[in-house]
């Protein structure tokens, strides 16, 4: 039960990825919404460090050694925290 | 050895990995074939093969699959990857191997889909491409670190340059090695249902049960849409294990994936160290500017005024060549023939008739050459990355801006790489306003016409920059109509696209290509054309007139165009111009040379202009009875916009058949945009002349 709480609060302390700051690392929490498999499978999987490039309606990570632009959408669901 | 012997089937060996990580031209290395490759996801949407010999001579077919980031599909051109791993394509025998090839400069994103094609049951090969790149990225991979964690042959090579070409072709000696065991143990509940489903399986005699059973539990959609190769019995049973999973809270996707992503991260951990932070790239330098939200549209603006003026400039030297060449032939032909129906069919029917299309030669590979140079060097990507946030206002995405752009070039290769686009509904609209991209072939008609209405070389491009605004335009808003009505209940499509760093394009490559567009072009005008343009010239030279009458309005086109008269009246047009537009439902270049035989033959004699300037004359200075002239500005107007948007292509009905599998989607675009053609030209030449034009 603890472990959930803890889980819970990591969770409550991680931002959506369209929320966070362009130019900053960040590191993947958790994915929640429809595409998270796919998002997941592109790149975007638990702990991997990422970094934001660029905002607006498209956004743009450095992912792994190449970078991956997607839409608004597909950012709400991935959480992050700062790195 | 016993596996040469003449009944044994050839082992077949898989090229597998993400979209643009350099497959095919690994594969292109591998054979000394030339297929199609680019520096954009998704170059490869069907299978393609050919064979391959290993350094001990044995015979192979090597496979090349279409760019998949997982097993687990999310385009049409994914799912021929997974049917294939898995043993389900109908008519396709499973690979004896498979080479997973992974980019080295990010092995952690790439290694997933390794393991799940471990866990399909196959012989894995690894080809680390890109070595170079990770290298200078101060990236350093342990090859046999690598290789004793996965438990697979690793392969490091630079598929550009070759290197590590020979080292590959002898990982593939024959009889293969047994597929490697899987590499990560999922929780207590999720194991024993992969045993339990796998033993169901075999007893159903499904080959590779254990890799089905994997699939059916990693992957939601697998146990639910039907799948035509599983008994029944196999998803229900895969279902039930999955809630007894989900019960014990251990959802079986989530756990597998976890279980495979953590295997990963030992692996890397192990196999790779890095030598330095990452630090800013020449491709990120570049980006700075090609993305920046300011710079990137003069770039974006800059790269496609570019592209069309060029065709329009630089084109002019091969261009009076050529029509020198068929001008020469003309004369040399009409010196040695006889004065007659020959000579008439030879010079005025064949020569000008064919020539009046291949002129227009140079100005078509251009148009394939940029868009090649684009693809190759990265900048698409980039293009699709800006341009989204145009389409996501249409109703589309980022993804189908390949396509739609390469619908310039043709719309064949356009509509076939639409199976790119994840969402369904965004593939359906894509293709079906695809062919309102003007297409190459309508080129020549657009040349043709366009000198007619301004002169000079700006004041061209910028007209020609109209008709391509006023097709894409059109086609944007008319998605975004048809997004209202289409699939509704479909949830708005999402982009999410790589980009890849910035490369020099293969020119070798981009030159073979263009190559290969040439040769098919003058096939087409040595073949379809030249049987039209022969048929044309028959029906404008008989039945022969009497004394005194004109020869064109007796003959069987000019009684076609009479009948067709009164449709295209409203239009602007006369009766010529009606005939000339029904032959290019055939094939759209078909309008010039049906202009060029059915000028010709008003006056025979020949002079020393050139064939386009010819029928430009003529056009321009044919006058109606009362010696006004017969076309004027606003019909050559009106008669463009019919050819933006009618679509007189019968193979791309054809193929946009195949794709949306049904024939009412492909006549419906056809009526369609026929009918929109034509009632957008009455509108310009009704509105046109209430201004007074």
């Amino acid at each position: 039960m603890s472990s959930r709480l803890t889980d819970d609060l990591k969770r409550d302390s991680a931002l959506n990825l369209d929320q966070a700051a362009v130019g900053c690392s960040f590191q993947v929490k958790a994915l929640e919404g429809p595409a998270c498999r796919q998002l997941r499978e592109i790149g975007f999987c638990e702990e991997m460090r990422i970094r934001k490039i660029a905002d607006g309606r498209t956004l743009l990570c450095a992912v792994c050694g190449t970078r991956l632009a997607l839409s608004r959408d597909l950012a709400r669901q991935v959480r992050v925290t700062p790195c | 050895m016993s596996d040469s012997g003449e009944h044994a089937p050839v082992p077949k060996v898989a090229l597998a990995g993400h979209p643009n990580v350099g497959k095919t031209t690994l594969f292109n290395q591998l054979t000394g074939e030339s297929r199609k490759v680019g520096n954009y996801p998704g170059v490869t949407v069907e299978r393609t093969s050919a064979t391959l010999y290993t350094p001990h001579g044995h015979q192979l077919e090597l496979v090349d699959l279409p760019g998949s980031y997982s097993l687990s599909p999310n385009s049409p051109d994914e799912v021929v990857t997974r049917d294939v791993l898995l043993g389900d394509l109908k008519g396709e025998s499973p690979p004896d191997l498979v080479i997973c090839v992974v980019d080295a400069a990010s092995l952690e994103r790439h290694l997933y889909f390794v393991l799940q094609v471990m866990d399909a049951g196959f012989p894995v090969v690894l080809a680390l491409n890109q070595v170079d790149r990770a290298e200078d990225k101060g990236l350093r991979i342990n090859h046999q670190v690598l290789a004793d964690e996965l438990g697979i042959p690793v392969v490091a090579c630079q598929a550009t340059t070759g290197r590590g070409i020979v080292q590959l072709k002898q990982t593939l000696r024959f009889p293969f090695p047994p597929p490697t065991p899987r590499r990560w143990k999922g929780p207590g509940a999720v194991e024993s249902g992969i045993l339990k489903l796998a033993d169901h399986l075999e007893e159903a005699g499904i080959a590779r049960p254990t890799a089905h059973a994997v699939h059916l539990l990693a992957d939601t959609s697998y146990r639910i849409d039907p799948q035509a190769h599983l008994p029944v019995g196999a998803q229900v049973e895969a279902r039930e294990i999955a809630s007894t999973c989900i019960a014990k809270s251990q959802p079986p996707e989530d756990a597998i994936s976890q279980a495979r992503f953590l295997s990963i991260r030992r692996t890397v951990r192990a196999a790779v160290t890095e030598t330095r932070t990452e630090s800013e790239t020449f491709s990120d330098k570049l980006d700075r500017y090609a993305l920046h939200r300011v710079w990137g549209w003069f770039i974006l603006g800059g790269v496609m005024f570019l592209v069309f003026w060029s065709i329009f400039s630089f084109a002019s030297i091969p261009m009076d060549l050529i029509e020198k060449a068929f001008g020469a032939l003309a004369a040399g032909v009409g010196l040695l023939l006889p004065e007659g129906d020959l000579r008439g069919l030879i010079t005025d029917g064949m020569i000008q008739g064919v020539g009046s299309v291949v002129i227009f030669l140079p100005q078509i590979l251009l148009l394939f050459l940029f868009i090649g140079l684009l693809e190759g060097c990265g900048y698409m990507a980039r293009a699709a990355f800006l341009m989204d946030k145009i389409m996501s206002r249409a109703g589309l995405t980022g993804k189908s801006f390949l396509p739609l752009l390469s619908g310039y070039a043709c719309a064949i290769p356009g509509v076939m790489s639409t199976r790119t686009i994840n969402s369904a509904k965004e593939r359906l609209l894509t293709i079906l306003i695809l062919p309102w991209m003007s297409c190459s072939a309508r080129l020549p008609v657009y040349l043709l016409l366009i000198p007619l209405l301004v002169t000079g070389s700006f004041a061209q491009t910028m007209m020609m920059s109209l008709m391509y605004f006023l097709g894409t335009g059109t086609a944007l808003l008319a998605a975004w109509l048809l997004g209202k009505r289409i699939g509704r209940t479909e949830p708005a499509p999402q982009f999410l696209l790589e980009l890849p760093p910035y490369r020099v394009p293969d020119f070798g490559y981009v030159g073979r290509h263009i190559m290969g567009r040439a040769l098919a072009f003058l096939k087409k005008a040595g073949t379809i054309i030249l049987g039209i343009v022969i048929l044309l010239w028959a029906l404008g030279s008989y039945p022969k007139a009497p004394e005194g009458e004109d020869q064109l309005s007796y003959s069987v086109v000019g009684r076609l165009g009479n009948l067709i008269e009164p449709l295209v009246r409203p239009l602007g047009w006369d009766g010529r111009l009606g005939a000339a537009m029904l032959t290019s439902f055939a094939a759209r270049e078909v309008f010039n040379g049906s202009m060029a035989v059915s000028f010709a033959i008003g006056d025979g004699e020949g002079d020393n202009a050139t064939v386009r300037q010819r029928i430009r004359q003529r056009i321009a200075g044919a006058r109606k009875p009362d010696g006004s002239p017969l076309y004027p500005p606003l019909t050559i107007f009106s008669l463009l916009v019919f050819y933006i948007y009618a679509l007189q292509c019968l193979p791309t009905t054809v193929v946009v058949k195949s794709e949306t599998r049904s024939w009412r989607w492909a006549l419906g675009q056809l009526a369609g945009m026929s009918l929109f053609a034509y009632l957008a030209a009455l509108l310009v030449f009704q509105v046109g002349r209430l201004f007074g034009l």
